[in-house]
């Protein structure tokens, strides 16, 4: 990969890039990674798509030699981006780094599919995508790591949800959250401070249900 | 403290996606051991993701793909979006179950890049035994490795070469004494004979040394280089 990418560097010196369709830099990435994470937000999709399919494919075609399986890891890697934007660290590093590891998550997994014949998507377990060790002694934390603690927050009005997401998943600050949904800071407070008494309500109805 | 890492080529195709299951899952498991490795393994990722993804690569592409191609992806990239954004659900946070096993009355808890590996049956010899993941790899054998306190394994050369991660206890060969988390790769020209005086559980893969690497990269990287 080293070898060809340099040699394409190579190429290019003296060539003046042309001007370019979308160049984000990573600030603008991560506006659009958290309105998908928030708000399902399909435009934000759309543009990070398309800033990322030309580079994804052209990594792809150095380790997979036909334009299908080029493809498949396209849309794998954009639909885990979709799917999985909730869980992105904006902390822990950029949205190019980010990207990079699920396409190179997906191409493993491809590439041992088509040599090993397993299908067991081991690359998962081999660079986690996200922490799953959530804050240990906090109760709440730890109802996030179950799985039913997802079928509660569908059940929140839609306003609600994107706070408690932003905060827990994303590990946004109330502050951050507020600049970003464009809502004063006293409205996120009360959105999340409602949902989680909702959530805890019915979290422990059930653990009543359980014990009884 | 650990005192054996993989070479920083090795780390490089591990952050690639460019080794096998086997040794990938050897080297996540050192690095989850390692700050050091772990740091390093960071610092690689970045610069490959911007190696791919940065600036001077997109200029690259324009000037490979042309303006018809670019036009004729756009079309299809509008196909593929349509299908991913249809999906409502988003990925729940995966659960971890931490897998554990039981030998010779002491309970191991097994690191999660090989926790969901199927295991093969335990075989027994004196005071070591060995246990297959089974990985599909064909000429590459990866097993899992115990030696009760005071086992040793007999003296042995490599005809390929041989890894050993060791996963918890404690060993000593010729050349000194080992702790959980030290990686180590041993090809022909090495004999060894480890003993341990306490008890050990070890990762060990071994393989002829052409079949590391996957996908057409290998093309690219002698394997011997990248090891040695
Ligand atoms: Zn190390």
């Amino acid at each position: 990969m080293q070898v060809i990418s340099g040699a394409l560097q190579k190429n290019q010196e003296g060539i003046k890039p042309i001007a370019m369709p979308a160049d984000f830099d990573n600030k603008t990435l991560t506006r659009f990674v958290i309105a998908i994470a928030l708000k399902r937000d399909k435009q934000a999709f759309t543009s990070l798509f398309k800033f990322f399919a030309p580079k994804i494919k052209r990594v792809a075609a150095t380790r997979f030699n036909n334009s299908e399986q080029v493809n498949e890891v396209l849309q794998e890697t954009m639909a885990i981006v979709w799917r999985k934007a909730h869980l992105f660290n904006i902390d822990k590093g950029a949205v190019t780094t980010w990207v990079y590891t699920i396409m190179r998550n997906v191409s493993f997994d491809m590439l041992r599919k088509v040599q090993a014949n397993k299908e067991d998507n081991l690359s998962d377990d081999i660079w986690p995508l996200a922490e799953r060790n959530i804050g240990e002694g906090e109760i709440f934390a730890d109802h996030l790591a179950k799985k039913h603690m997802l079928t509660c927050l569908e059940q929140l009005p839609q306003n609600q949800q994107m706070v408690v997401k932003g905060f827990y998943f994303l590990e946004m600050s109330q502050e951050q959250l507020a600049r970003q949904l464009d809502l004063p800071l006293g409205t996120i407070k009360s959105r999340l401070r409602l949902a989680l008494s909702k959530l805890k309500l019915q979290l422990g109805d059930d653990n009543d249900q359980a014990s009884s | 403290m650990i005192r054996h890492h993989p070479k920083e080529t090795l780390l490089k195709a591990f952050a690639g996606g460019e080794l096998a299951a086997s040794l990938s899952a050897a080297i996540a498991i050192h690095v989850d051991m390692c700050p050091l490795c772990q740091e390093k393994t960071a610092a690689i990722t970045r610069e490959q993701a911007m190696k791919s993804f940065g600036r001077e690569a997109l200029s690259a592409d324009i000037n490979s793909s042309g303006v018809d191609s670019c036009q004729q992806a756009e079309t299809d990239y509008d196909d593929m979006i349509q299908v991913i954004v249809a999906d409502e659900q988003i990925a729940p946070v995966p659960l971890r179950i931490p897998k554990k096993i039981t030998l010779h009355g002491q309970e191991f808890t097994l690191p999660q890049a090989i926790a969901n590996l199927q295991l093969g049956k335990f075989r027994h010899l004196g005071k070591l035994s060995r246990a297959r993941l089974l990985l599909g790899e064909g000429p590459i054998h990866t097993s899992l490795l115990h030696l009760q306190p005071g086992g040793s394994v007999p003296e042995h050369t490599h005809k390929g070469y041989e890894l050993t991660l060791l996963l918890a206890g404690e060993f000593h060969d010729e050349q000194g004494s080992y702790v959980p988390g030290d990686f180590m790769m041993l090809d022909g020209r090495h004999t060894h004979t480890p003993v341990s005086e306490q008890g050990c559980l070890c990762y060990t893969v071994v393989s002829d040394a052409l079949h590391f690497t996957q996908g057409i990269n290998k093309l690219l990287n002698p394997i011997a280089a990248l090891i040695y």
